[in-house]
């Protein structure tokens, strides 16, 4: 019987141990830079930050499931569409301060989260076989173009970079231009969509195609030789374009952080976020994930810089993308998108 | 005697309970009312998860079997060089999870990738990526799960064939059979049982695969569940689908039972069995019998393991910075928790089917064996989503939810509804090859039923054990859809920290702490090797 009472109390002390200073994170960003990050807010606050990082859907599931005895604090997720939807569902609780709010320009916020983090999606087209002439003025409209034939690579219509992307389409030109865009679109395909944004620029530079739609920081990432040599000289045989820059500007989709309806350390969670939107960690950030920073005077990664200035998409609110994801998601398969 | 029968029945009938009830969790969950969240998608994508699956699933039997049975039949039946190599270097390939052979086949062949970088090397510049076949999509899923998993079909067979008797093939050349009639005729039918095993475990597998799956980006049964349910909470939808698994796996239970029942001769207690005189092979044959074993060694192991291994050597940082004495502390802990958990409750359920010889008993556990065939991650929220319905239903206000969820303890209880058909099976296979009349001597010379157990079964199914042991080590250092979910704050096993180096586009990263995993699942195979592939 002895026996059996330690293995309970060995499982019982394994089971959750709470500390009371802390903070409990569910993040499916799943960048190891952002546990440093973490520990240097640690160092700074005597804030334990304690991190789960998993796929997206499963985390809210648990979240959800867990109820009001969940331990978590904030949740991390690289899109806004997931954020607002999650939000819609009243996962959230509302009390970002007025510290955050000053910082984060009001399209890249709701009422209840707030962006860390925010990336394009952009063009990047081959440099012999795509001319100037074709890229003046070129917006995303434009790719359902019969000129664009058998020219375009994109990843698979599940992806949630492609559903944000369509739903900010939507919420611009209506769900039925729309559609008829997407049919172009998907017309004018160089291939069955398959691998993730990087394989799309791989794809442009090895003659597969002559323009391929992928966020920034890929290929910055491609760029900065993490990848490999021969990656970086492919990345060099493609340039990158902003669409839109002559009418609402070029489409972005955010990184972002709420305070969860049940979090024991509300308090907490606040700082955390403050803390993520002071210089320091924004500069971290914009170095390690090759993202573009929220507030003022922090400068993009070089990388990044050399890509150019652009008109950003100030107009459509990004918290807009959940309204539509659905509806996206739909006319995306209707259309033929795998 | 009576209490005794209640004991056994009762914890037996409990432990499958335990299996079963999750499982009923998930169909039953869905016939709650539900938004109609994408109606058009069901009734134009419904038939295309379905053909994925079955796509999927044929071409990994096919594949599966034909290396599987092909390399078990040049191993038993030849002599050749390296046959003694590859007799335990084939089961090698069981250390490389299918998610990591994914991760192998994309880096090594995309664009710009390491074939890429080979043949720039060698050849200088040129634009090779026109000619580098793509190994993506379908094609690429069907051979990462293959070159993971035909061990399951090598390794039974393999055994089927060792206890085959000469006398059997003997029979054969004095019919006048040829070698090719004495296989398709002889030696292949009456290992039939062990393949149709083999095969089932391969489809369960296949079935509940989720990780190179999506990562190859193919919209199977399994990734429209969870897309379903987990991501657009439409449980009509995952209702539909889950239905459709379920069938599939059904039939894969029947299949199952059908050729277990089969196997139920056991083996001959009195002399009879003759040696088998392997076949020496020489001149070309022996080089087509060494080439094919050797290719496939390759292509299952040395392949992801040399790719893991360029990379790094070429990205020494992720190794310096992984913390090593951690993440093979938290994947060894879980091993040793797990194992222990489910062999013991297994031996309490086999021993209890066994004595009771009840018929509902044999049903459900037959029926726990669909937690293996369940997708990892969709067994884990339903597990999840069963602690919280029971909460609620509590009527004392206790969270037992932070006992069960995100703790050491409910990530052991999910592992055991995965695994359980595995080790219950393996044991139970032990336990059939026990002939009942030597528990009936037992009781005659006035054993107790625990002394039955401890000193008749325990010594028989010692090799059981061991290969039970390793199968669910091997397992469970490789699982991550449920570690994933189910792990507590700050916890990561190797089998995390790639995907999370994966999922950040940084495969690079992922290769240390694959290689590890790889290196640990190895060390487990070499040191039970020996009982995998008990001669006599």
């Amino acid at each position: 019987m002895k026996f059996w009472l330690r293995i309970v109390v060995i499982f019982y002390m394994m089971t959750n141990v709470s500390i009371a200073n802390e903070v409990n994170v569910f993040s499916s960003r799943h960048y190891d830079s952002d546990i440093e990050l973490y520990k240097k807010f640690t160092e700074k606050t005597g804030i334990k930050v304690n991190v789960i990082s998993g796929k997206d859907a499963a985390l809210q599931k648990r979240i959800t499931e867990e109820g009001k005895d969940s331990k978590a604090d904030l949740y991390v997720t690289s899109d806004a569409g997931r954020l607002s939807l999650f939000d819609k569902k009243g996962m959230f609780q509302n009390s970002i301060s007025s510290v955050i709010k000053q910082k984060v320009p009001e399209n890249l916020r709701s009422e209840n989260w707030v962006a860390i983090s925010k990336r394009a999606r952009i063009f990047f087209y081959s440099k012999d076989r795509v001319k100037q002439q074709e890229l003046k003025n070129l917006r995303y409209e434009d790719l359902a173009k019969p000129e664009w034939k058998n020219r375009i690579v994109v990843r698979q219509s599940n992806n949630i970079y492609n559903l944000s992307w369509v739903a900010s389409l939507i919420s611009n030109n209506g769900i039925k231009e729309t559609k008829k865009w997407t049919k172009g679109l998907v017309n004018n395909f160089a291939r069955s969509p398959k691998g993730n944004d990087r394989a799309q620029i791989l794809a442009v530079a090895a003659g597969e195609a002559d323009l391929a739609i992928a966020n920034t920081y890929y290929y910055a990432l491609m760029l900065s030789g993490q990848k490999g040599k021969d990656q970086q000289e492919a990345a060099k045989k493609v340039l990158p374009f902003f669409p839109n820059s002559n009418d609402r500007g070029t489409h972005i989709n955010v990184s972002g952080v709420g305070i969860l309806k049940n979090s024991p350390n509300p308090k907490n969670a606040i700082t955390l976020i403050e803390f993520l939107l002071t210089k320091e960690a924004q500069t971290h950030i914009v170095n390690n994930t090759f993202e573009y920073p929220i507030i003022e005077g922090v400068e993009p990664n070089q990388l990044i810089q050399d890509m150019g200035n652009f008109k950003q998409d100030l107009n459509t609110n990004v918290n807009q993308y959940g309204l539509y994801l659905g509806e996206a998601l739909k006319i995306m398969l209707q259309s033929g998108w795998k | 005697m009576l209490s005794r029968f209640n004991i056994w029945y009762l914890s037996s009938f409990f432990i499958s309970l335990i299996v079963v009830v999750p499982i009923l969790m998930i169909f039953g969950s869905f016939f709650e009312t539900t938004t109609e969240y994408s109606s058009i998608l069901k009734e134009t994508f419904l038939l295309d998860y379905i053909f994925n699956s079955l796509i999927l699933l044929l071409g990994v039997l096919i594949l599966t079997s034909v290396i599987g049975i092909g390399c078990a039949y040049l191993i038993s039946f030849y002599d050749f060089p390296g046959a003694t190599f590859f007799k335990w270097a084939l089961i090698l390939s069981f250390a490389v999870p299918a998610y990591i052979y994914s991760y192998s086949l994309t880096a090594f062949f995309e664009n710009f990738g390491t074939a890429y970088s080979l043949l720039k090397g060698l050849f200088g510049e040129g634009n090779y990526n026109n000619y580098i076949p793509k190994f993506d999509g379908m094609i690429g899923a069907i051979i990462s799960i293959s070159f993971s998993i035909f061990g399951y079909v090598y390794v039974l067979t393999r055994a089927s064939f060792h206890y085959q008797s000469q006398n059997l093939i003997d029979l054969g050349k004095n019919l006048g059979f040829s070698k090719q009639k004495t296989f398709l005729k002889i030696i292949l039918p009456a290992a039939r049982p062990s393949i149709v095993t083999g095969l089932s475990l391969v489809a369960m597998e296949t079935l509940s695969d989720f990780g190179s799956v999506s990562f190859f980006g193919i919209s199977t049964l399994t990734t429209g569940i969870y897309n379903a349910w987990i991501t657009f909470d439409d449980l009509t939808l995952a209702n539909r689908l889950s239905f459709y698994l379920l069938i599939f796996i059904f039939f894969l239970f029947y299949l199952e039972n059908v050729s277990r029942q089969k196997a139920q001769y056991h083996t001959p207690s009195k002399g009879g069995f003759k040696t088998k005189t392997k076949i020496k092979l020489k001149g070309y044959k022996s080089i087509i019998a060494f080439s094919i074993c050797a290719l496939v060694f390759c292509i299952s192991f040395i392949f992801p393991v040399t790719q893991m291994s360029y990379w790094t050597y070429l990205f020494p940082k992720y190794l310096i910075e992984l913390n090593l004495l951690e993440l093979l502390f938290n994947t060894l802990l879980l091993v040793f928790l797990s194992c222990f958990v489910l062999i013991l409750l297994s031996f309490i359920s086999n021993y209890g089917n066994r004595i009771t010889k009840s018929k509902l008993l044999q049903t459900l556990t037959t029926f726990s064996i669909s937690g293996y065939a369940m997708p990892g991650v969709i067994l884990a929220v339903a597990y999840i989503s069963f602690i919280s319905f029971i909460n609620e239903s509590l009527l004392v206000n206790f969270n037992i939810k932070s006992f069960f969820i995100g703790s050491i303890f409910g990530l052991v209880i999910v592992y055991f509804v995965r695994f359980y058909s595995l080790a219950n099976n393996g044991i139970k296979s032990g336990y059939l090859k026990i002939n009942y009349s030597i528990d009936e001597s037992a009781y005659l010379l006035g054993y107790s039923k625990i002394k039955t157990f401890k000193n008749i079964h325990l010594p028989f199914l010692r090799n059981s054990v061991f290969l039970v042991i390793i199968l669910l080590s091997i397992e469970i250092v490789k699982e991550l859809p449920i570690t994933l979910i189910m792990r507590p704050f700050n916890f990561d096993t190797f089998a995390t920290t790639a995907y999370t180096f994966a999922s950040q586009d940084l495969l690079e990263g992922a290769a240390a702490p694959a290689i590890i995993l790889i290196l640990i699942s190895s060390i487990f195979i070499l040191l039970t090797s020996k009982y995998i592939l008990k001669e006599q």
